[in-house]
């Protein structure tokens, strides 16, 4: 099966011609584009801090993208991604400060902080899996359900005020500690964890399944494999890494935020697709989710350094959004 | 299963004529008969009056959202729809009345037009996309409606707008009809326009038969592009529609208006048994998933219940009742 999938992506190699060069080059070609444009208005786009700085603030949404990514590939997508993270930022703090004002020692504030960041998130996972590959519900219905569960949750334990005094030294464990100098740690981690999915996508039989189970889901049944399985534990990667990206960010803002995750569903989904991740289901990469992330970042980036509104940039991101959807169907058509 | 297997000839037809209703209805009598028997406000004037107007703006643009889920389509930018025809018919009118203050009919018509134009837009787009370029209606409709969105605001600054006319406000808005609010004798129009169109007309079992099966009904000779730009159109329609009564009712434009309109949407045509896979839905049914779903919130208003307990309560809701919906078709299939 593995090697069925190389021959036919060898075989539409032999036959690509300029046009469909243009359009699998057009994200980088586009991204070229935008930094030198904006570099005639605004040299500081490409200086070194400005662009270690849009390498940084990516390794969260490359994290939630490629989550997003591991459902997308099996034709689902996972709309509680947001709200989850809210509902594990918040769980997680009041662990930690609840611990830490027992004076408990700094690695059990972490360990337990962790445990309770991604226990939740499996708990969120095998809640998703469990209703889209054993009972059949439609994957949004199933998320949009949820997504409601965990916002109720976020707010709820909270009380909808944040939570403060987050230990520094988890904090220092994923976001300003030194390991590698000039290597931040959350950069550090997306890099690890990209060659680990990377991985797992392209060298395990899981991976190539979700490719399979994506493109053609009664030949997955057929081939004998353990479909149902798979697309189960697709959805509990998907949450367990949000709920790594969310232990990330609560180290970053050093607070449990019921917010946390407002925007991030979309942001992550719409990553995801402009680098390419169909929603077709068995299309897409690493390498497409972190093409994608950049591009949504380096976007959001540039129109800051312009002082571009708020408001603006939220219809530019839109147009973003249509006009990649357009380009990802030209190429699947040529393809 | 089983158990149907003994059951005599017609009773097993009784089961079948329930099962075509769902159960839904029953599930609603049994709610409201609890709920008068042991919550001492839910049978007061004022409170059937509130969950009837509240309902009314949901049937609304759920009728709409079945519609786009009948073709086999999505439409998250209904949310955005709603505020961005508020905002737009709000500005027209103000517009309007500093140029010609004494015609109020002609300022209120301008005003409407506007905003069901505003509507028409981005309908168009949906529609556009979905029928011709063949995308994914999920990320274009996310697309459109990071869009509307952003536009809304940028009109606004997010600022509300007020000025218009009184008599569009207490005349219609606020106003009364024979004891009940006029939004819900519009609910009502459209909800038999609707169900016309659905049982009656060529339209209706058109787009039945494309959400079916688009490529049978393509080459049957149904115009199916046509017809699902129509579909969005329509969606888009009911949204500004109910975005009009929603303003009138409020007094001002509003660009910030829920951001919970589209997931309840669909979540009461989901619940009505509306298939996400498309061919499968009625009108009366979502009609009645709306009154379930504002009953229920409104019980647990006056059970003095956190509302963001009532988000968990939602959310497990929605997906129960697709579960128990998939369970029971699946009984069905096997008898």
């Amino acid at each position: 099966m593995t090697d069925a999938i190389f021959v036919s992506k060898a075989g539409a190699d032999r036959r690509r011609g300029l046009l469909d060069w243009l359009l699998i080059l057009s994200l980088p070609l586009l991204m070229i584009a935008m930094e030198l444009g904006v570099y005639a208005f605004e040299p500081r786009v490409l200086s070194l801090r400005n662009i270690v700085n849009v390498l940084n603030q990516s390794s969260y949404l490359v994290l939630f993208a490629s989550a997003q990514m591991m459902v997308i590939l099996t034709r689902g997508f996972d709309l509680s991604l947001g709200t989850t993270v809210s509902a594990i930022s918040v769980a997680s703090a009041l662990v930690m400060t609840g611990l830490a004002a027992a004076g408990a020692p700094d690695f059990v504030l972490v360990a337990a902080g962790l445990i309770v960041g991604l226990g939740f998130g499996a708990l969120v996972g095998l809640f998703n899996g469990f209703f889209v590959s054993w009972l059949g519900i439609n994957p949004f219905v199933v998320t949009l359900g949820s997504l409601n569960i965990c916002l109720g949750l976020a707010t709820t334990i909270s009380g909808g005020r944040p939570v403060f005094n987050v230990p520094d030294v988890f904090s220092l464990l994923f976001y300003n500690g030194v390991l590698i100098p000039g290597l931040s740690i959350p950069l550090m981690i997306a890099i690890l964890v990209c060659l680990g999915l990377y991985f797992l996508l392209n060298h395990t039989v899981f991976g190539r399944s979700l490719y399979l189970i994506g493109n053609n889901p009664r030949a997955a049944y057929l081939a004998g494999l353990p479909s149902k399985r798979f697309l189960g534990l697709a959805y509990l990667a998907c949450s367990l890494l949000a709920a790594f990206g969310a232990l990330m960010l609560t180290a970053r803002t050093g607070s449990g935020e019921p917010n946390l995750g407002g925007s991030l569903m979309l942001e992550s989904i719409a990553a995801a697709v402009i680098g390419g991740v169909s929603l077709q289901g068995g299309v897409g990469g690493v390498g497409a989710v972190i093409m994608g992330t950049l591009f949504v970042t380096m976007l959001s980036n540039s129109m800051d350094l312009l002082e571009v509104g708020g408001y603006i940039q939220q219809i530019l991101l839109g147009c973003v959004i249509i006009v990649a959807i357009f380009l990802d169907r030209l190429r699947l058509t040529r393809g | 299963m089983s158990s149907l297997d003994v059951h005599p000839a017609p009773s097993h037809r009784l089961y079948r004529a329930y099962a075509r209703f769902g159960f839904l209805p029953t599930v609603l009598v049994i709610l409201v008969v609890a709920l008068a028997l042991f919550v001492p406000r839910f049978l007061t004037v004022q409170n059937i009056f509130n969950v009837l107007r509240s309902s009314a703006y949901l049937v609304i643009l759920s009728a709409g959202q079945m519609t786009v889920l009948i073709v086999g389509g999505f439409d998250l930018s209904v949310g955005a729809v709603v505020p961005l025809a508020s905002v737009v018919s709000a500005l027209v009118m103000v517009w309007a009345k500093g140029v010609a203050p004494d015609q109020t009919a002609i300022i209120v018509l301008l005003g409407v037009l506007a905003g069901i134009g505003s509507g028409l837009a981005v309908g168009l787009i949906n529609g556009l996309s979905v029928a011709f370029l063949k995308v994914s209606p999920f990320i274009v409709t996310l697309g459109s409606l990071s869009i509307a969105t952003g536009v809304a605001l940028l009109l606004t600054n997010g600022i509300p707008v007020y000025g218009m006319p009184q008599a569009y406000v207490n005349g219609f808005g606020r106003g009364l009809w024979l004891q009940l609010p006029t939004a819900v004798y519009l609910a009502a129009l459209i909800v038999a326009l609707v169900w016309f169109i659905q049982n009656f007309t060529r339209m209706g079992r058109y787009l039945y038969a494309i959400g079916g099966n688009l490529q049978a009904a393509t080459v049957s000779g149904v115009r199916t592009r046509t017809y699902l730009v129509l579909a969005y159109l329509f969606c888009s329609v009911l949204a500004a529609v109910s975005g009009l009564a929603l303003t009138a009712q409020i007094g001002s434009g509003q660009a910030v208006i829920s951001a919970q309109l589209t997931l309840e949407s669909i979540a009461a045509a989901v619940i009505a048994g509306v298939s996400l896979k498309g061919g499968v839905g009625r009108v009366e049914m979502v009609t009645l998933a709306a009154f379930f779903l504002l009953i229920l919130t409104d019980a647990m208003d006056l059970l003095k219940i956190d509302p963001r307990i009532q988000t968990i309560f939602l959310g497990c809701i929605v997906v129960l009742a697709v579960a128990l919906d998939e369970v029971a078709k699946r009984r069905a299939s096997v008898d």
